[in-house]
């Protein structure tokens, strides 16, 4: 028993209760400023996360908590994003009427999911961890009690939600009721005798659906495009990154760790969801007018990519993922701080309200414009040699299995029809002629900071990955792969 | 006869079904989310019936976290759909369509 290894989730948390206990005693107008105290804290747990020590594999509570490379990897991830969402939240104070330090407790309560999330080692605590994050964003996605938009995509977000955890309690009772025990490590040991039972089958087929619908992935998509539209800015940007790469990490350990036997049997069907999600997310993203819709969208195709790495089956793939997923964090939270900033007076997120940003403020034009290029994956950005190392690691098993050359057709395809969306916002930005206003958009300091530095992110991890590289390598060796 | 796990297996599935019959054909926003509990309280009774006939009583914990996490998504969930009924005085999905393509 060691409890002291979630001493990150620990100070996440009592973070969010010191804000809530702040705001009682804070006047109305100085409470926005709580969120760059918030941004502040998290950037000093960020420093403080790497005095720790996770080259060994440490348990806690019985084996369910489990403190390695892979978790460390992710919950500084967590991290680094709820950093930039506070910030962009005290951008959005104004469009919240009432409650904006409730807001901040919530978005650390989320980042403790997900941090949790990181380290889950029982499929009691994937359960518990993923409930937190998603009770979290029911609220989070429904902020803006006055904006129709706003609630809808709560209750849709809410009943999908409902569904899909639903439908993972029961997996996991069924697996629980095959294997008699919940614990990944015991899986993983247990497996020879229960493999072919089809309850087991069944119950991981309906875990997979639960996380499915967490990183969005075809056919459990329905509900992204409509929710990222209709939460306010900050949430659909920490849905976009915290949220998905949350679900990635459990699936990663659901996968690798505790049915590694399984998952090599289920690469077919793993292709099959991948290629389709690509597809289906860079289709519909097409004839997209408004902004945070069509980021959906390509969320959806993102989550495709991602699903690459893992049918891969290797640390080749799972590495990838994992460099995807820090190329994706800059290039997704720039392009959200952007809408956040721009869309102030535009009712709707139209790709028009970016028209003739270039003329209005240049920091934000160039911002959007190097996460639309990351996005679609143009060298040099992060977006380029993150897809470029997925390809390669599934053009590795290309050999073995013929099946995976269609899937990387099918990937390439995708790319190819996401410049088409990609760079027609890049096309508002710098030559449209109907700018519906002429003023210079004012820039906060700790906005014009996250923007810099998400696009020094973007930048670096493009043109010198290997840093990022060797990480992901040393926190995929934790995946029994 | 004697009543075995496989018995308290089937009800729990039949009861997962309902409620995801429910959930799929009825309209009112309040059945839906009655249909989701009922499929979370399927998967409570599986892990108490398997923890039971196995002499394991980590099946029971789960149950624990299962109604304490059902207890708060209902909390909340029942506080979203009031706010949406007071917005748009309906509690219907197919209501909910201010987003489209």
């Amino acid at each position: 028993m060691n409890a002291t290894l979630t001493i990150l989730e620990a100070a996440v948390v009592m973070l969010g209760l010191v804000i809530l206990l702040l705001d009682l005693w804070m006047p109305a107008a100085q409470r926005r400023n709580l969120g760059y105290a918030a941004a502040a804290v998290v950037g000093i747990i960020f420093a403080g996360s790497f005095l720790i020590d996770a080259s060994q594999a440490q348990y806690a509570f019985g084996q369910m908590y489990v403190m390695d490379s892979l978790a460390l990897f992710f919950k500084r991830f967590f991290l680094l994003a709820a950093m930039a969402v506070l910030v962009m939240s005290v951008e959005f104070a104004d469009r919240i009427p009432t409650g904006i330090s409730e807001y901040y407790a919530l978005i650390l309560f989320a980042l403790s999911g997900m941090m949790f999330a990181a380290s889950a080692n029982d499929f009691i605590l994937v359960f518990v961890a993923l409930e937190l994050i998603t009770i979290t964003f029911y609220i989070l996605t429904s902020f803006q009690r006055s904006r129709l938009p706003s609630l809808e995509a709560g209750v849709k977000y809410l009943i999908l939600g409902a569904l899909s955890s639903a439908f993972m309690v029961y997996g996991i009772a069924l697996v629980f009721g095959a294997a008699k025990t919940t614990n990944f490590n015991e899986l993983a040991g247990a497996i020879r005798t229960i493999v072919g039972q089809p309850v087991y089958l069944l119950g991981l087929l309906l875990v997979l659906v639960g996380l499915g619908f967490k990183i969005a992935a075809f056919p459990f998509q329905i509900w992204a495009p409509d929710v990222y539209q209709g939460s306010p800015a900050p949430t659909t940007a920490f849905l976009a990154v915290g949220s998905k790469a949350a679900g990635i990490v459990l699936l990663l350990r659901v996968l690798f760790s505790a049915v590694p036997e399984v998952t090599a049997n289920w690469t077919k069907l793993l292709m099959i969801v991948s290629g389709v999600t690509i597809l289906y997310g860079n289709l519909c993203a097409i004839p997209q007018r408004n902004l945070k819709r069509l980021l959906g969208y390509s969320s959806i195709a993102h989550a495709g990519y991602m699903l690459l790495g893992v049918t891969a089956m290797s640390i080749a793939g799972s590495s990838a993922i994992l460099y995807y997923l820090g190329g994706y964090l800059f290039t997704v939270l720039a392009a959200f701080t952007v809408i956040c900033v721009v869309m102030r007076e535009v009712e709707g997120d139209d790709i028009s309200g970016v028209a003739g940003l270039y003329q209005r403020s240049p920091l934000l034009a160039v911002a959007m414009t190097l996460a639309m290029v990351s996005l679609a994956g143009i060298p040099p950005l992060a977006g380029f040699f993150g897809k470029f190392l997925l390809l390669k690691a599934v053009i590795e098993k290309g050999a073995v299995q013929p099946m995976y050359y269609w899937l990387i057709g099918a990937a390439l395809v995708g790319v190819v029809i996401s410049f088409y969306y990609y760079l027609g916002v890049v096309r508002a930005i710098f030559w449209s002629k109907a700018a519906e206003s002429q003023t210079v958009i004012p820039l906060s300091r700790p906005v014009r900071f996250s923007l810099y530095a998400c696009i020094a992110g973007m930048l670096y991890l493009g043109i010198f990955p290997n840093t990022l590289v060797n990480a992901a390598i040393q926190a995929s060796k934790a995946l029994r792969l | 006869m004697q009543v075995g796990l496989q018995h308290y297996l089937v009800v729990s599935a039949l009861l997962f079904c309902l409620g995801l019959l429910g959930v799929i054909a009825r309209r009112n926003l309040l059945i839906i989310y009655m249909s989701l509990e009922l499929m979370l309280n399927a998967a409570n009774l599986a892990f108490v019936a398997v923890s039971r006939f196995n002499g394991n009583l980590d099946g029971q914990v789960m149950v624990f976290f299962i109604i304490t996490v059902a207890a708060a998504e209902v909390a909340v969930g029942l506080a979203l759909i009031v706010a949406l009924y007071r917005k748009r005085q309906t509690a219907y999905v197919e209501d909910l369509t201010t987003m489209k393509l």
